[in-house]
């Protein structure tokens, strides 16, 4: 007897139906709840600064709305170092990604594709490592980093977000479930271990390779310690600092610094929407098993 | 059976038949390690080297006044027998034991939600996502302003006749306010890699379940979960790890505070370091938490160790 | 802070294939020309005015400012320093600091222009720059407190507003019973601080009582914070917010708002807010003396940034021309805040400056010149000069939080007092 992947029947007893729609609230609400603090920035973000905390409690609807945006907070933005942080920080998240994948991909095939006595130790000493917490040994790293005149520099922004133990962690665990059958085929045919990776791991393991992907986009793109100690002059500047410098001494204003989240906030939404479509469909193994 | 390989190699479809070449004599332990060249020297480089530095420099004091001198282990005794710090260890791992399982397990049940046939279903998935791409200074003002005495959530729980909450301002009450914000924040994160892995399971499980009569909540406990336990098992992990470095919030919105009942380990050494000037202990703070991580993942990966 | 070199050069030789540098080198030259590298923690737009003014004067020279973000500078600049960066020449000091700097070796010896500095500014603003019996920075901004009051709040209590006549001054304690009969006739709060649980702010009370800066000794390294007067002053500041006078939970930008949104009957904030209330708050309201306590004396912060140059910087002569230009030449000076509301510690330059600022504040800011001349010759108490002053801060700013959220007075700053110790032991 086969099975049809058909449609749930309609036909079925009403308390499904309430089930269905019951669940279609609450992911809705829960969708509604976390967009709220966003929403409230953002609606923030068109209105002067001295507004900000007019219309907190209790709730009107002016919290959430306004019928007099303006787009002077962010006219604002445009003499600020803010247009060159992003491209900065663009270039440096890019860039990690794209040797941060090689570098972490390949590690997670040398420990997942191969069997040898220490396997598992030596991936815990990977792991391990990679887990001793960065802006704690920033310090001792910027200094050997300033010796090597690597301060102000892109080179010496880009490096430290290169090497990812969890990004390592999560392609190990999707290597894993690579059937062995196809390797050993594979192999047969006479394809080297690096034919292996490039041909087999690569293509089947997309989902973990966005993953992790954006695992380095977001550490590099988050980054506001590390900047800080590298010596960030103006041509070197990052989002998050660029951002803090909003924050003057004596006051801040809150609109010109939401309008600046807001845009700060965009381009990696724009990256983690696009490419959770991807991520989240399965291509993986369904038709091999 | 279908390929689903691009390259054309045909492989899926050889059966063996083809004349079999001798094999590469190297050793798999080699290869390995080429391949984990490139990691291993970043490891050297970037995470070894600084951490036998501040390794050293744990044991040394250099101060204004005195200058540098060896003190051996005296900077952990110190560290071990001040109050302040204990508290930071204390509140530490009852954050990293009430947040971990909370967070994996509202990820799980969001996934789980948000794979369902839901109107929208992609839509509020999106949202839910949205927030771990806010900076961190900034979510911190976003809930600065949540949690102010007049602040949105005490609107909000006036609109039910509750009353006004001191959320950041007590001492039992603070900790678990920035639990939340920083749930807010990563829970959506989380809840991607677990809807990746829940589309893994194959349809045809849950139409088999149904007809033989399973509810939902049956299917969730007998097919899910222990299909997505790799998953869930790097999310536990990664989670785990992410949030013992917390410290963005702490600085932003309670300084430790209010009682050093939100003194994390992490913030504890940001303002040794870097406030109070005393980077020698700071460095041994540091070596302690590593330690501390290590263990605590340690512990997970023996727990959930799956048959690799 | 020496650090230890031994990891770093057996990593020089990894190091050596990774230099990729394009390192920003600072121009080398002797006498005064070339280019010199500016940090601070202001906008650029801040220092535009007097950087294009000297500039103008000095054809030689270019000056090139960096910003680092607030929050992080002084631990940018032990990192900076201390790794001997020589591309910081001119750095903004935080005078507070000041002598931590000069203890750790970053700051050049200035002493031979004592004489000058002496007759350029106030006394407070010239002894603030001296640490082991040398001077090592110029002061440039100085800063004091006013009390701004909701003049409508008030009459709507029945309440007669105080006036700018720092002989007429309030006290706290009829700050509180105004700002209670306020609340009672519908302000939300009585009375809010701007830095709410910073020692700059608090000082001045236990100063009132006569409990001193928390800082005693020949060494300026005993914490003295458990006095009868600083325990007053602290019971009194906590109950302020246990009682209701004053919110809870709002932190250091979020205050101002809660007076120019109309919502407090008393805001006690800096010169910068005149401006700000001038053109933020729709409502009646005026200057007045920062209160005392009563039986006490009149005290009221001041100090705010002095420049100093790097000891590793490369432009040493070029940087000093700088320092003087915006620090004794009045003209210079008074460039440095034409675009900020800050005052200038250059006494001539105050004195161009302070009109200009009540003009910025409309007429309700009558008198606030004369105010702000008086407290800065008369009540300013400087916070303490001491070696060890930033751990102090941190440890008390944590402790007013504590007090504010309810915590005792007396035990919370013992315990303080313990940790400042602690703190300074290491030191």
């Amino acid at each position: 007897m086969t099975v049809n992947m058909t449609p749930r029947a309609r036909g079925r007893a009403p308390r499904r139906r309430l089930g269905l729609f019951g669940t279609s609230v609450l992911g809705a609400a829960i969708g509604i709840a976390f967009l709220i603090p966003l929403w409230w920035t953002a609606i923030n973000s068109l209105r002067p600064g001295a507004e900000t905390f007019r219309y907190l409690n209790p709730l009107e609807w002016q919290t959430f709305l306004t019928l007099t945006p303006t787009f002077d907070n962010y006219v604002a933005l445009a003499g600020s170092d803010l247009g060159r942080a992003i491209l900065n920080s663009l270039f440096i998240s890019l860039v990690t990604v794209i040797f941060g994948l090689a570098i972490c991909a390949t590690a997670a095939y040398g420990l997942a594709a191969f069997q040898f006595r220490g396997r598992g130790v030596l991936f815990s000493v990977v792991i391990l490592s990679f887990l001793i917490p960065f802006d704690a040994i920033a310090i001792p790293l910027a200094d050997m980093f300033r010796d090597w005149n690597l301060q102000n520099t892109f080179f010496g922004l880009i490096l430290p977000g290169l090497g990812n133990g969890m990004a390592i962690f999560l392609l190990r665990t999707f290597f894993l479930a690579v059937p062995e059958d196809l390797v050993e085929a594979a192999r047969l045919d006479g394809l080297g271990w690096w034919g292996v990776f490039w041909r087999i791991y690569l293509p089947l393991s997309v989902p973990s390779l966005i993953g992790a992907g954006l695992m380095l986009f977001l550490f590099q793109w988050q980054a506001y310690v590390w900047p800080l100690l590298m010596g960030t002059d103006r041509a070197h500047i990052v989002g998050p600092v660029a951002l803090s410098n909003l924050q003057g001494q004596f006051a801040v204003d809150y609109g010109v610094l939401f309008a600046a989240s807001v845009i700060l906030i965009l381009i990696p939404l724009v990256i983690i929407l696009g490419f959770q479509r991807y991520f989240i469909q399965s291509v993986s193994t369904t038709g091999l098993k | 059976m279908t390929s689903r390989l691009s390259s054309g190699t045909g492989v899926a479809a050889r059966t063996g038949t083809a004349a079999r070449r001798p094999r590469r004599r190297s050793s798999p332990l080699l290869i390995a390690l080429a391949f984990l060249a490139p990691a291993l020297i970043a490891l050297l480089v970037l995470r070894i080297a600084p951490a036998a530095v501040a390794l050293w420099q744990s044991m040394f004091q250099s101060g204004l006044l005195s200058g540098d001198r060896f003190v051996g282990l005296s900077n952990y005794i110190d560290l071990f027998a001040s109050p302040d710090f204990q508290g930071a260890l204390g509140v530490t791992l009852l954050f990293t034991v009430l947040i971990n399982p909370i967070q994996v397990a509202v990820s799980f049940l969001l996934a789980v939600l948000y794979t369902k046939r839901l109107a929208g279903a992609k839509i509020w998935r999106s949202l839910v996502i949205l927030p771990i791409a806010v900076p961190p200074a900034v979510s911190a003002v976003m809930w600065s302003v949540i949690y102010r005495p007049d602040g949105l959530a005490n609107a909000f729980l006036d609109l039910f006749g509750i009353p006004p909450q001191p959320f950041l301002t007590s001492p039992q009450q603070a900790l678990v306010s920035i639990m939340v914000l920083l749930s807010w924040i990563g829970v959506g994160y989380w809840m991607m890699f677990l809807i990746a892995g829940i589309n893994d399971v194959p349809r045809s499980y849950y139409e088999a379940a149904s007809l033989d009569g399973a509810s939902s909540w049956r299917q969730l406990w007998s097919i899910t979960f222990p299909l997505v336990r790799r998953p869930l098992a790097f999310v536990l992990v990664a989670d785990t790890v992410s949030n013992l470095l917390v410290f963005a919030p702490v600085q932003i919105l309670t300084k430790g505070g209010p009682e050093g009942s939100t003194n994390l380990l992490m913030y504890d050494i940001f303002t040794r370091a870097y406030t109070l000037g005393d980077l020698n202990t700071a460095q041994a703070e540091v070596v302690i938490l590593v330690l501390v991580t290590v263990l605590i993942v340690g512990v997970q990966f023996r727990l959930l160790k799956a048959e690799d | 802070m020496k650090r230890s070199r031994a990891a770093s050069v057996a990593a020089v030789a990894i190091g050596a294939l990774f230099i990729a540098g394009c390192s920003a080198a600072a121009d080398d030259s002797g006498s005064a020309e070339g280019t010199l590298q500016f940090l601070g923690t202001d906008d650029p737009a801040t220092y535009a005015p007097v950087i294009d003014a000297f500039e103008a004067s000095h054809p030689d020279i270019t000056v090139e400012y960096t910003q680092v973000p607030f929050d992080q500078y002084s631990s940018t600049l032990q990192q900076r320093l201390g790794a001997g960066d020589d591309t910081i020449d001119v750095y903004g000091v935080d005078q507070p600091n000041l002598s931590q700097l000069a203890a750790q070796g970053f700051l050049e010896d200035l002493s031979d222009l004592e004489g000058e500095a002496k007759a350029a500014t106030s006394e407070g603003q010239y002894e603030i720059n001296l640490y082991d019996g040398k001077m090592w920075a110029l002061s440039v901004w100085n800063s004091t407190q006013l009390m701004f009051y909701n003049r409508d709040a008030l009459t709507a209590a029945g309440i007669e507003s105080p006036t700018a006549d720092p002989e007429a001054r309030w006290t706290w304690e009829q700050i509180e019973e105004a700002g209670r009969a306020a609340q009672a006739s519908g302000t939300q709060y009585g009375l809010v601080l701007e830095q709410i649980e910073a020692y700059y702010q608090l000082q001045p009370l236990a100063e009132s009582l006569g409990g001193g800066s928390g800082i005693v000794g020949d060494e300026m390294l005993t914490a003295d914070i458990t006095n009868d007067a600083w325990i007053q002053a602290m019971d009194w500041y906590g109950e302020t917010f246990a009682s209701g006078l004053s919110p809870r939970g709002v932190g250091g930008f979020q205050t101002a708002p809660i007076f120019s949104d109309g919502d407090a009957a008393f805001f006690v904030g800096g010169p910068w807010d005149v401006g700000r209330m001038a053109a933020d708050a729709d409502f009646d309201w005026g200057i007045a003396p920062m209160p005392y306590f009563e039986g006490g004396d009149a005290v009221t912060p001041t100090g705010s940034w002095s420049w100093g140059i790097n000891t590793a910087s490369k432009n040493k002569d070029a940087a000093r021309e700088f320092l003087e230009f915006a620090a004794f030449d009045a003209a210079g000076a008074l460039s440095t805040a034409e675009a900020t509301t800050i005052i200038p510690a250059n006494t001539d330059a105050e004195a161009e400056y302070l009109p200009g600022l009540e003009e910025l504040g409309g007429d309700r800011a009558a008198g606030v010149a004369d105010l702000i001349s008086f407290e800065v010759e008369n009540t300013a108490v400087s916070r303490p000069t001491s070696v060890g002053y930033v751990q102090f801060e941190a440890e008390m700013n944590k402790a007013f939080a504590d007090i504010r959220n309810g915590a005792d007075a007396a035990e919370r700053l013992e315990q303080a007092a313990s940790q400042i110790e602690a703190a300074w032991d290491k030191l």
